[in-house]
């Protein structure tokens, strides 16, 4: 069963801002890492899942169902953390975090339960009973994801959840993130700007950019090799690239590398016997893997073509 | 022992621990819009007195509730102190002589239900709920109005009491006294909900608390001031509408159609116009304040 799906849903906000573009994708359950720079169209596609947004055109739907018509069923079953602050100042955590379960349709004595619960699973304790205007960041961005998972949501969606975080809030904020899409097995779309923190909680991606999908694919078949030898020489490196062209391989000078395409090991010998026959200075030969940088970077260098 | 009761695992790092005592699913029952409409509603209301609240957000609702009660109390007791002796108040016209009271409990209360959600961006995540947006402008305003209703209903209880302690004859007090519950319960109806209407249309306009409850205080001061000029200027047609400019005056003529008693010193008692007109126009106020309510909830982003 399809997590989310959505059919060349558009947004555009006024007639000159496209936030998303004709964007189709097809997504199964898991922690998925929704990536893209600020104004990528991230948060739009969010609460366009949550029907807080209608789209322009196209259609989506979240665990089947149609966000246009079944809006307020898929919203029972969803946690949603947005990117912006969101929590009233004058009121304690205990208090607005049982409120938000009992909106979400749990009953009093439940979400008087559940909201002591996830709020030591996010590691809030004494402070909880105190006013949240007086919280640290760190402290807020807790109470957040607490509100989101009170009831015990079939899918969270977390709008950047590491907004303003030192970098050990971040630590502790992923770390909490990952477990309660692992362990807990609560699917979840994580969106970031930052490629890190995708890498190191999500196990599928989706990139988008401009409003477009750029990629979506599992995080593994990013980090894994590529099939790339890197070979870094002082100089020549068009020259060398030339030449290996020349004995059948399929190469491209990169810079100072020249890119090489292992399907086997035959590529390897040949290498080295041409940087020997030409008698250059190799510097580095590694097998290349790919970043997830290198999305956008391939992306971009289209798009200046073009 | 299954991964949901996971064991107690803490973590210590720079800025503490986190000490994972399990997360559990949730199986249970799941309420759906209705119960999220009530808890909405009630969590309003209380917000209103500031129930629930800090000390500060205590002092504005029950200063005026206080105020509200304290003449209904005094006229009782020097009633009950001196059996006989006239109190110059009745259910008919309290309301009226303590207008500015609830004036001001709009202009302070309505923005505190609604700026806040709006400054703070708390509607992103009610709207993120089942609720839909004509719910939580419906439950605000009715909270505002059920309010209202209770801060003028208790003075209007109190003089019920008095009026039945100060008589030497109790069962028939309350015999007579029962035979007034339209007014005591209509009255404070008949003010609630069009200024409920009233105050959360223009309130929930703005974030911004101190300019809805300015906003709210202009409308009412400048309606009664030019509804005042145009009575004195007393030329023909202009006077003749003037009655209608003034929410209180429009409230106060409604009362007098529905339950039938006229102040004096209200302008409605010298009015050239047929009561109905003023429940006409309430009932249009009120109707245009709910719609603009429900208006800026639909278009307001979240």
């Amino acid at each position: 069963m399809p997590l989310i799906s959505t059919q060349s849903l558009t947004k555009r906000y006024g007639s000159s801002v496209t936030a998303l573009d004709a964007l189709t994708l097809d997504v199964e359950p898991g922690i998925i890492g929704l990536v893209g720079a600020n104004g990528a169209g991230k948060s739009t596609l969010l609460k366009i899942l949550l029907g807080l947004l209608k789209p322009t055109s196209g259609s989506a739907t979240v665990m089947e169902m149609d966000v246009a018509t079944r809006g307020p069923e898929i919203r029972q079953y969803v946690g949603y953390l947005p990117e912006h602050d969101c929590l009233p100042p004058d009121v304690s955590a205990t208090d607005f975090v049982s409120h938000m379960g009992r909106m979400a349709g749990l009953p009093p004595a439940a979400a008087r339960e559940r909201t002591a619960e996830v709020l030591r699973h996010v590691g809030l304790y004494e402070e909880r009973y105190r006013p949240i205007g007086g919280y640290s960041t760190g402290m807020k961005q807790r109470v957040k994801l607490a509100q989101a998972i009170v009831h015990d949501p079939k899918l969270l969606l977390l709008d950047e959840p590491t907004n303003g975080l030192d970098p050990a809030g971040r630590d502790e904020m992923l770390d909490l993130v990952h477990r309660t899409g692992s362990e807990f097995g609560i699917a979840t779309v994580v969106a970031s700007h930052l490629l890190g923190e995708i890498e190191r909680v999500c196990t599928f991606l989706l990139a988008i950019d401009a409003g477009k999908l750029l990629q979506s694919a599992p995080i593994a078949s990013f980090v894994q090799h590529t099939g790339t030898l890197g070979v870094e020489v002082e100089d020549g490196a068009d020259a060398l690239a030339g030449r290996l062209v020349a004995a059948g391989l399929t190469a491209r000078a990169d810079g100072r590398s020249v890119l090489v395409d292992c399907p086997d090991e035959r590529p390897y010998d040949i290498v080295r016997d041409v940087i020997d026959e030409m008698g250059l200075s190799l510097t580095r030969l590694e097998q290349r893997r790919h970043r997830l940088e290198d999305l956008f970077r391939a992306e971009g260098r289209t798009d200046d073509a073009a | 022992m299954t991964r949901r009761e996971a064991a107690v695992a803490p973590r210590e790092s720079a800025t503490g621990a986190i000490y994972d005592l399990g997360y559990r699913g949730y199986d249970g029952q799941r309420l759906g819009r209705r119960a999220a409409f009530a808890t909405l509603f009630w969590a309003s209301l209380r917000a209103a007195f500031g129930l629930g609240r800090s000390g500060r957000s205590k002092v504005v609702p029950w200063g005026l509730s206080a105020i509200m009660i304290v003449p209904a109390a005094v006229a009782g007791a020097i009633q009950a102190l001196a059996p006989g002796g006239l109190s110059p108040f009745n259910y008919d016209n309290y309301l009226w002589d303590l207008q500015p009271i609830l004036a001001l409990f709009v202009a302070a209360q309505a923005p505190e239900l609604v700026s806040s959600d709006q400054r703070n961006r708390v509607l992103s995540l009610y709207f993120s709920h089942a609720l839909a947006r004509s719910d939580y402008a419906l439950a605000k305003v009715g909270a505002m109005a059920a309010a209202l209703f209770i801060l003028a209903l208790a003075p209007l209880l109190v003089i019920f009491s008095a009026s039945i302690l100060a008589s030497t004859d109790v069962p028939a007090a309350v015999g007579d006294q029962l035979g007034n519950l339209p007014q005591i319960v209509g009255s404070p109806l008949v003010y609630a909900i069009p200024l409920a209407a009233l105050g959360m249309a223009i309130a929930s306009f703005t974030p911004r608390r101190a300019y809805a409850t300015g906003a709210i205080i202009a409308v009412f001061l400048v309606s009664a001031a030019v509804g005042g000029i145009l009575a004195e200027a007393g030329r023909g047609r202009l006077s003749l509408v003037a009655p209608l400019i003034n929410p209180f005056v429009l409230l106060d003529g409604t009362r007098d159609w529905l339950l039938g008693a006229s102040i004096p010193d209200s302008p409605v008692s010298r009015a050239d116009l047929a009561e109905p007109v003023f429940g006409a126009l309430t009932a249009v106020l009120t109707v245009i304040g709910i719609a603009a309510v429900l208006w800026r909830y639909r278009r307001i982003a979240a």
